[in-house]
């Protein structure tokens, strides 16, 4: 016990850097009276103190390593205690903590030990004894090592819910100098190989029934921000790409943490997390509000405004598309509007079918009228757009809103 | 205008509203018999439950809803909300007027809009059931864990953990309101406080005593990953707040301190 204990300390210490957390978006339901369901919805089962949520148990199998990343607490020359689980442990402990609900599956993640395919191989290990022997169907996510053989990926897809590689550095020349015994084509290649299998997988489905599921919850990756000098430009076109290509389902970003005294990596004072945020933000416009990038940010602009967030930036660059009519615009328009979200802008639609909409309306249906008030008509708004420039309503809208409210990062490093 | 009383159940709400129309009568509320405050001035009508009206009205609600408003009903009358009777008969009545199922999805109605707003309250008190519950495995091989919710969101969780546990026995109690859920492996029921499986006294044993072997082991590791997962760096408490609301903490085995 007391050495499972120490090894869950050192492993899950050094897994926690990784962002990802999603437990959604796999459905695999339990049969046979087996263990554990999956219909969907990911849940988060604790928050830690930082915050974040705690959806899965995420370790690393090792944190022996042999790699030298200036970014990664395991990079080989880092002087840190080491240890690795046994398959049987990480088994145990997920079916363990699963029964007791405190956590939604495994997040597998592993330094490379020896060679990326003794380490996949690990990996795919824990993942085949979870569904074969225990009949477990909670959520499993597994790292895909780069470098490991295509066979031992198509395994890992078979019975894990998500893939992922991280990235990391966002730019090839970056990455070469902070780790250099990675490379891009190493990277991308488990995932174009994985997302023409999961294409497979889905036309056969059309033919034969019974085929099994590969990779439900598809890919994810991580880019870390502010670890090296790309701008959010680069960030976004490089997200931008690995949606719409490699079709991840998820990017996440991971304000560099200053863990190493590395030369090659800078010294922060602290996590660049409002960047982070605007960069999740811009992610968000991306993926749910149908923007693309170069309407968040251009050569002109390549960094995100860190004082408003970049809807709010989109609007006070673009004032010829505001005012929008709340009771005449399309739905696309009103997705646009600051201040108004996805749920805001359907209720909105679906209510003036019934009746003219006014700004009490509005306000009672959760819009944030602090922001959106300057970019909207409809009876009942004293619509003054007109009279101000862009940089006087910029003024206005940060002197309404507190700085904590809009950015709740900032209350303790401010 | 008469004021209805009725017996507190789900079936005697839905009679209320049955003799409110049948009545052709605005009732100036629909109260609870066993909160009622005796006052001299209203005109009183009790209801005497009627499982066929009860279904009636279901039926009538589903019709105009397209199947979604009985369980929409269901949902708001387990809130417990002060005065959430008048507001599930204002919206019965709307739906009977109007005869348009989109009409739920009109927001600026106010009765529409009190519905969603109750609605997501009582699906947030779900999906932290879903999260935040904790089971101890007892000696006797079954897991036990209490809560006591917001809102009376029991019979709205059994499914989604017999789904998720269906090979190991388990109750769910919820000692606010005193009652729960076991699940043997093959069914799930009701139980009470006087249960001849499961006594409340049972419920609580388990969390002081008569633990498994080894419950004290898997609590302990998921303390320590629960610690060693916080960055440091990023330490925010104010969120973690928001996200984890002191009031279910007394069942979280990650947020008990001190206990080795």
């Amino acid at each position: 016990m007391s050495r499972t204990l120490e090894k869950l300390t050192i492993l899950s210490g050094a897994a926690k850097y990784d962002a990802s957390c999603s437990s959604s978006g796999s459905k695999r339901a339990n049969h046979n009276k087996g263990l554990g369901n999956s219909d969907g919805m990911g849940i988060c089962h604790s928050y830690t103190e930082d915050g974040r949520c705690v959806s899965l148990l995420k370790i690393l199998f090792t944190n022996h390593c042999i790699y030298d990343c200036a970014y990664c607490v395991s990079r080989r020359s880092n002087d840190v205690r080491r240890a690795a689980f046994t398959v049987e442990e990480v088994v145990d402990l997920t079916i363990n903590f699963y029964r007791r609900n405190y956590i939604e599956g495994l997040f597998l993640s592993s330094g490379i030990f020896k060679s990326a395919d003794y380490t996949m191989e690990r990996l795919v290990r824990v993942a085949k004894t979870l569904r074969q022997q225990h009949n477990f169907n909670g959520y499993i996510h597994l790292k895909a090592i780069p470098g490991a053989s295509p066979e031992l990926l198509h395994e890992a897809g078979l019975y894990s819910d998500r893939l992922s590689v991280n990235i990391e550095i966002p730019s090839e020349v970056s990455l070469k100098k902070v780790a250099p015994e990675k490379n891009y084509p190493d990277i991308i290649t488990p995932m174009n190989y994985l997302s023409d299998e999961k294409d497979r997988y889905k036309d056969e489905k059309k033919h034969i029934r019974k085929t099994p599921l590969f990779l439900p919850a598809g890919q994810s990756t991580q880019l870390i921000v502010g670890a090296s000098p790309e701008s959010d430009l680069q960030i976004l076109n490089l997200a931008d790409g690995l949606y719409k290509q490699q079709r991840l389902k998820r990017v996440y970003y991971s304000g560099y943490v200053p863990i190493a005294t590395d030369n090659r990596v800078p010294v922060l004072k602290a996590p660049p997390l409002v960047r982070e945020n605007r960069v999740y933000q811009a992610d968000w416009l991306l993926r749910f509000y149908h923007f693309s990038v170069d309407e968040i940010v251009s050569e002109a602009h390549p960094n995100l405004d860190l004082e408003v967030d970049p809807k709010v930036s989109y609007a006070l660059r673009h004032p010829e598309k505001f005012p929008v009519d709340i009771n005449k615009a399309d739905y696309e328009m009103i997705l646009r509007v600051p201040g108004i979200g996805v749920k805001s802008a359907m209720k909105i639609v679906k209510s003036r079918v019934h009746q003219r909409l006014n700004l009490d309306h509005l306000q009672r249906m959760g819009v944030a009228l602090k922001r959106a008030r300057f970019f909207i008509t409809c009876p009942g708004s004293q619509y003054q757009h007109k009279d101000y420039e862009a940089g006087r309503l910029r003024q206005m809208i940060l002197s309404s809103e507190s700085v904590a409210r809009q950015t709740p990062q900032l209350s303790l490093f401010g | 205008m008469s004021l209805y009383l009725y017996d507190g159940s789900f079936d005697g709400l839905l009679t209320a509203i049955f003799e409110c129309f049948a009545d052709r009568c605005e009732p100036i509320d629909i109260v609870n018999e066993e909160i009622y405050q005796a006052s001299l001035l209203e005109d009183l009508r009790p209801v005497q439950t009627d499982t066929t009206k009860a279904e009636r009205v279901i039926k009538g609600i589903d019709a105009r809803s397209d199947g979604v408003g009985g369980e929409l009903v269901y949902q708001l009358f387990l809130s417990e909300l002060a005065g959430i009777e008048l507001r599930i008969y204002r919206l019965v009545r709307l739906l009977v007027r109007q005869n348009d199922p989109n009409i739920l999805e009109n927001f600026a109605n106010p009765d529409v809009l009190y519905s969603a707003q109750v609605k997501k309250m009582i699906s947030r008190e779900v999906h932290r059931m879903h999260a935040f519950v904790r089971f101890q495995k007892a000696d006797n091989d079954i897991y036990y864990a209490v809560i006591s919710p917001d809102f009376n969101v029991i019979p709205l969780i059994g499914d989604h953990f017999q789904r998720r546990y269906a090979d190991q026995p388990w109750v769910i109690f919820d000692t606010r309101r005193h009652y729960g859920l076991y699940y043997d492996v093959n069914n799930l029921s009701f139980i009470d406080a006087s249960s001849d499986i499961l006594s409340f006294a049972t419920v609580n044993a388990a969390v002081n005593s008569s633990l498994d072997g080894l419950e004290d082991q898997y609590q302990q590791l998921w303390k320590q990953y629960f610690q060693s997962v916080t960055i440091q760096e990023r330490r925010n408490i104010k969120l973690h707040l928001r996200h984890m609301p002191r009031r279910y903490w007394k069942y979280l085995i990650e947020k008990q301190v001190g206990r080795k």
